[in-house]
């Protein structure tokens, strides 16, 4: 006898166990963002500090930052957050936050981080 | 029995965590004020000087070529040496004497929540809604609410200054000097008083010990009663609970036999993810009582930018809060198999 049908929605399969290839284009879309991020945040910042090389430092310094958060976050996420949800949950704390969203949200910073990163070491040592 | 995939896989969540934390600590000191290479030069030393020493150190060069540099030295091992602090020591030196100074704290620290919180957490579940419960509670939620740097100053005054059953700072009284095995104070000098059948040197480390882990043990504590409390209240509610008694068998030995090790599995899980803040919590604990661990060692090296000795100590954090998580989640899985599924 075969098994009975799985009727769980897609969408709902996809959020419980996301595939590689959704990981991707969640990290994936905002590396690209941050691409475009990285060109402005150069562009302000050389503006602001009258150098190219100081500009390149510090649009670079701003993605290390966000780089980082969004892996410590993901990471973090990943390794305690079905311990926090759940303690938010026997504390009767009432907030939403979730282990998945919050993994998905840490993605998107770190892809965005690497992204102006990347853009900011590349025109920077094309520019200097 | 705990998987070895379920393993391999935490153990392999340990890089990111810590390449995480490398990288935002990186991000922090480079944004925060001040020149290293001025303040390795010193504050008499000319532009040239200065000049001379951002030279050799590197920092002319374009900032992903320093994150590169940093990231291959944390890979091998090579966390520089103290600018400042204890110039020209590694900072590996310098952590391994200071650490086990820190981790002895945290250790009681967390005993002492465990052992309080633990007992609490039952009796306020057990007996939910009376004036023993209430009382408990208040008492977790003061713990909560009360941030060590202020319950720190308020114990040193009650039991060293009004009392004084107490010492108020260091870790020993000046006249012992015991001989270091461990780095731990109450091993060492425990296992000096069996070597010489004298334990004055062992009560005068207990003794100042007492303190400093009390307050961190009782912000612990009101979180993890807290905790037990909650979770018991929902095994107690559950079927077999009630078949147990129905059977005939004692409520204590029904909630202690049958409720207590399911209940405790939530609980492991906020003494992990606690540990974090025990090690925030000795920093200040520290610097209250007079304790020279890593916590004092690294609000000094913040002061005045040792930034090696900083980012040495961070990671160092970092590294011991992930394995107590790890050994938190196998711990976990042991009690309730179904998790590394």
């Amino acid at each position: 006898m075969s098994p009975p049908p799985d009727d769980t929605p897609r969408r709902e399969l996809d959020r419980a166990s996301p595939t590689l290839s959704r990981r991707l284009t969640v990290a994936g879309g905002a590396f690209l963002v941050g691409l475009g991020g990285g060109v402005v945040a150069l562009a302000v910042a050389t503006l602001l500090l009258s150098s190219v090389a100081d500009g390149a430092d510090t649009a670079f310094l701003l993605g290390v930052l966000l780089f980082g958060f969004g892996t410590l976050g993901w990471s973090g996420s990943v390794l305690a957050g079905r311990g926090f949800e759940e303690m938010q949950r026997r504390l009767d704390t009432g907030a939403d936050w979730t282990e998945m969203d919050s993994r998905r949200a840490m993605a998107r910073i770190g892809g965005f981080g690497a992204g102006v990163m990347l853009a900011a070491a590349t025109l920077g040592t094309l520019l200097t | 029995m705990v998987s070895k995939r379920f393993v391999l896989k935490r153990l392999l969540l340990l890089v990111p965590v810590l390449f995480g934390v490398a990288t935002l600590v990186f991000a922090i000191l480079h944004l925060s004020p001040g020149d290293p290479a001025r303040v390795i030069a010193g504050q008499r030393a000319t532009d040239a000087q200065v000049a001379a020493v951002r030279a050799d150190l590197g920092l002319d060069d374009p900032l992903w070529v320093q994150y590169g540099r940093y990231l291959v030295d944390i890979v091998t091992l090579n966390l520089g040496e103290s600018y400042i602090i204890q110039r020209g020591t590694p900072i590996l030196t310098i952590l391994r004497a200071r650490l086990p100074v820190t981790l002895e704290l945290a250790i009681y620290g967390q005993v002492i929540g465990i052992l309080l919180g633990i007992p609490f957490g039952i009796i306020s579940a057990v007996k939910q809604d009376t004036l023993t419960d209430h009382l408990t509670r208040v008492g977790a939620l003061t713990g909560i609410s009360m941030p060590i740097y202020w319950t720190g100053p308020l114990v040193i005054l009650l039991f060293a200054q009004f009392l004084n059953v107490l010492p108020a700072s260091n870790r020993i009284a000046s006249q012992f000097d015991p001989p270091v095995y461990t780095g731990l104070i109450t091993v060492d000098t425990f296992v000096f008083g069996l070597q010489s059948g004298e334990f004055a040197a062992f009560v005068s480390a207990a003794s100042h010990m007492l303190l400093p882990a009390a307050v961190i043990g009782v912000y612990g504590m009101a979180l993890i009663s807290r905790m037990m409390r909650s979770s018991m209240l929902e095994v107690i509610r559950q079927d077999y609970m009630r078949t147990a008694r129905a059977k005939g068998q004692g409520a204590k030995i029904t909630v202690m036999k049958h409720g207590f090790q399911n209940a405790l599995i939530p609980v492991i899980t906020v003494i992990g993810i606690q540990f974090g803040t025990l090690l925030g919590g000795a920093v200040l604990t520290e610097t209250v009582f007079g304790i020279g661990g890593i916590g004092t060692m690294l609000v000094q090296a913040i002061e005045v930018g040792d930034y090696p000795v900083v980012q040495g100590t961070v990671l160092v954090f970092a590294f011991l809060f992930t394995l107590v998580n790890l050994g938190v989640d196998l711990t976990y899985s042991y009690l309730d198999p179904r998790i590394d599924q």
